[in-house]
């Protein structure tokens, strides 16, 4: 063999490495980041790993990944719901008023009411024909302005209001209720989506919406479906933020945006539709939640802490996108 | 670098012993390549023997995993399209790569305009002399000022052309080496003879390679052809005197019949009618017609483009919106303008823009091929992966899919399996009346075939169809009738069962 050339070297090297990142998956990335935050947190802080913390943990994860699972449905087809936020908060201070005058009603009024919303979304996407990430933006900005007009501040209701009504504070066995929640969205909806027609369908409009819509499929209500999903599991993180809470808040919802946006893509789903799933989502929201508590438990400073979450976000995402599926990134 | 080996003195690009693999598959087995000077070389083969993976590392798309490039003489690593280009080497793409809104001028030296500064500025008057003479050199006569949109074709093709030579003589590379990958589907006759013309004249200073599935242009235009198969060079040979069938033969592995349409297996049409319009129209795109379409029956629709079959066929699926009369599959009239009433009623469309409206490629292809039957893959009420994988494996055997597994995204499939993967999806639902626009355009020889055996498998099982075919030869091979449309109306139909095909000169006079 004659000598090779520096830059026929530096591609042998260069191609070794790809090899082996190539016989990863996105998921395998995701764990290995969660581990590797874990790891650091309790090295940082013992109290990262006892139960209380854990139990913390698992209680604000579940609330975001009620929210995580949402976004996720609105980003598989292809879109974005940038509403949410103004959804939770809207909910929150809805249910504390409902809950004092109608009792037992205020949670089927509240979910109808995410429900509506996600509708709405979905018409203007697929009837007015106006790109979701518009389309939502409106809306959103809308109901936020409905949450500040049913209380522009935040209100607590008693937690006599609540009475035996109160079903998010209450426990099953030990386990929180709210862990419950988050457990049965996450099945119900793992099941929607392996084994329903509905569920699939949402996987081949967003992979590709002209091939399913010549193929019979009905691309509106699918996209109806997907928004309408995106709302009601909005609506439900409102309810739960407001019980956990014992109150309302009208800006409680609008961290939620980006974080769900963000548990999505680092789990390793695509922006640009088809690809993902929820188990993905699932990993992405244990990633965002034990960074997010890690950081309080360890005491960094409240004012790095966005910094922080930000640069892990996308370093997160740059080691778990799939770019194999995405060869353009837009 | 030292290590010039001796070769002829004329050779500018030299691939020694390249390999690509990609997972599953060895797209390149060790493929020696040799481009001289002022020569067009044919490179053949089927889809998926590695035409364009070979093309994608002549220009620094992807570096070999084995193997060296030469240009010259000397090794190059090839960093890129743009390394490339600088390099004298480029690749003119099938469905082009110009920017539609930017006129000719300016996609000529998108990227490189640095020479045109003025003052800080570009000058776009010296941009546009520059152009004029660039396309002047080359005898072709276009207004520079133009969005690239406005062109046609075969003008797109050649701007495409002006920009790799003008790179390389920008950056001092002495033999321009241009790729073209099937540049002449996307042209009529008259332009493709154009094409050569100026081919032949551009060749006294670069060199051409020429891909293309159409053999009979390879062997009349090309000085030497190469043959690629599963991935390595079977042949490099001079043109001259080389017979369509011996290269055929090279291509696939085995003799070709003279039975290229499979038209022994041919099967009379069974008496019962699955499917009729009635005087339906649409204004501005045909005129109100009528025609049947029986049980078993492959109805070819032929006529030029505008001819008005696409918008028919459009209409037929439920894509677009007829005027008047009305449709009818099976006794049943779907709704008017709706694919989803199409589709429920049985009537199945395989498009001629495969990877835009016909699959989804980022799924799997157990997922594409199951797509329409899901609900009939359930138990208790739920879609179950065991059936899912069992029907996907069925039809992948079926129809000689050739995949890693039913779990490959569908993205990564040569043109031909895409195109079987399509063909799954609709012959395992309760499709009764088949549209099949263009069902070979893209397909190399041996799928083709695989293509035919299909299309009469499941004719013979009663499926009626409509196709519309790339060649006149293959629309009378593979029809039992052929339907002929001129200037939007249906003008007549030619008994094309087996023993009574109609000539292609014939079939001419007609649509012409």
């Amino acid at each position: 063999m004659e000598e090779k050339s520096p830059d026929a070297k530096q591609l042998d090297a260069r191609k070794a490495v790809m090899r082996v990142v190539g016989r990863l998956k996105p998921i395998h990335l995701t764990i290995a980041l969660i581990l590797l935050v874990g790891l650091a947190m309790a090295v940082g802080n013992r109290e990262f790993l006892s139960l209380y913390n854990i139990n913390t943990i698992l209680t604000f994860g579940a609330i975001l990944l009620i929210a995580a699972l949402g976004q996720m449905f609105a980003i598989l087809i292809g879109g974005i719901d940038l509403s949410v936020g103004g959804t939770i908060s809207l909910i929150s201070v809805m249910f504390v008023f409902l809950v004092h005058s109608v009792g037992y009603w205020a949670y089927p009024l509240c979910l109808a009411t995410g429900l509506a919303i996600g509708y709405l979304n979905g018409v203007i996407l697929t009837r007015v024909k106006i790109p979701s990430f518009i389309a939502t933006l409106g809306t959103g900005g809308i109901i936020t302005s409905l949450a500040y007009l049913v209380s522009p501040r935040p209100i607590d209701a008693p937690p006599e209001d609540y009475g035996y009504f109160d079903i998010v504070n209450g426990s099953l066995l030990g386990i929180g209720n709210v862990f419950i929640f988050g457990l049965v969205t996450f099945i119900l909806l793992l099941t929607f989506l392996r084994v329903t027609r509905t569920g699939r369908n949402i996987y081949y409009v967003g992979s590709n919406i002209k091939m399913a819509w010549m193929s019979g499929t009905d691309i509106v209500e699918t996209r109806n479906v997907a928004f309408v999903l995106c709302g009601v599991c909005a609506a439900l993180v409102g309810i739960v933020i407001s019980g956990v809470r014992y109150g309302g808040d009208p800006v409680v919802g609008t961290s939620y945006i980006l974080n769900s946006i963000a548990a999505v893509v680092v789990g390793g789903t695509a922006l640009t539709g088809g690809v993902g799933g929820v188990v993905s989502v699932l990993f992405g929201t244990l990633f965002l939640s034990l960074l997010d508590n890690g950081m309080n438990v360890v005491g960094i400073d409240q004012y790095f802490q966005q910094a922080i979450l930000g640069a892990m976000v996308i370093f997160g995402v740059a080691v778990t996108f799939d770019r194999s599926k995405t060869p353009i990134v837009k | 670098m030292e290590t010039t080996v001796f070769r002829a003195e004329n050779v500018v690009l030299a691939l020694e012993g390249v390999t690509r693999r990609f997972p599953g598959v060895t797209a390149l087995n060790r493929v020696d390549l040799e481009i001289r000077k002022n020569e067009i070389l044919g490179l053949v083969g089927e889809n998926g023997a590695g035409k364009s993976v070979l093309t994608k590392i002549m220009i620094g798309i992807y570096p070999p995993d084995e193997g060296r490039v030469l240009l010259n003489g000397r090794e190059v690593v090839l960093k890129g399209t743009s390394d490339a280009s600088q390099k004298g080497i480029g690749a003119v793409f099938q469905d082009g790569s110009l920017i539609p809104n930017l006129s000719v001028t300016e996609n000529l030296f998108l990227c490189h305009e640095n020479g045109f500064l003025q003052f800080g500025t570009l000058s776009r008057r010296k941009m546009a002399a520059e152009a004029r003479r660039l396309l002047a050199q080359m005898n072709i006569d276009i207004d520079v000022d133009l969005p690239v949109a406005s062109l046609t074709p075969a003008a797109k093709q050649m701007v495409e052309v002006a920009r790799v030579l003008w790179l390389s003589e920008k950056y001092g590379a002495s033999n321009p080496i241009v790729i073209l990958d099937e540049p002449t589907t996307v042209l009529n006759d008259s332009e493709r003879d154009t094409l050569f013309d100026i081919l032949k004249k551009l060749k006294s200073r670069t060199s051409i390679i020429f891909i293309s599935h159409r053999l009979q242009e390879v062997l009349e235009n090309c000085d030497r052809i190469v043959v690629l198969k599963d991935g390595q060079n079977v042949t490099d040979m001079p043109t001259k005197g080389v017979e369509i069938s011996e290269v055929e033969k090279l291509m696939v592995g085995h003799e070709f019949s003279g039975d290229r349409f499979r038209e022994v297996e041919q099967a009379a049409p069974r008496e019962s009618v699955v499917f009729k319009v009635e005087q339906i129209g649409k204004v501005g795109a045909f005129e109100p017609l009528s025609f049947e379409v029986h049980e078993g029956e492959i109805v070819s629709l032929v006529g030029l483009v505008g001819s008005g079959k696409e918008q028919l066929c459009r209409c037929i699926a439920g894509l677009d919106k007829y005027d008047s009369g009305s449709v009818i599959v099976d006794g049943k009239a779907p709704l008017n303008g709706s694919s989803s009433s199409a589709v429920h009623n049985g009537v199945g469309h395989v498009p001629i823009e495969r990877r835009v409206e016909g699959l989804a490629l980022n799924l799997t292809v157990a997922d594409n091929i199951n797509y329409l039957v899901l609900d009939k893959l359930k138990r208790a009420g739920v879609i179950s992966s065991r059936m899912e994988k069992e029907h996907a494996e069925k039809w992948v055997a079926e129809c000689l899919v050739k995949t890693p597994s039913i779990k490959s995204a569908c993205g990564g499939l040569s043109g031909g399996n895409q195109q079987k993967v399509i063909l799954s999806k609709w012959l395992s639902s309760d499709v009764r009346l088949l549209i099949l626009d263009h069902p070979t355009r893209g397909v190399d020889i041996g799928a083709k075939d695989e293509v035919y055996r299909l299309i009469r498998k499941f004719a013979k099982s009663g499926v009626a169809m409509i196709v519309m075919c790339d060649t006149l030869e293959e629309d009378i091979g593979l029809a039992n009738r052929l339907l002929v449309m001129r200037d939007r109306r249906l003008i007549g139909e030619l008994d094309a069962s087996a023993g009574r095909k109609p000539s292609p000169q014939e079939l001419i006079k007609l649509i012409v």
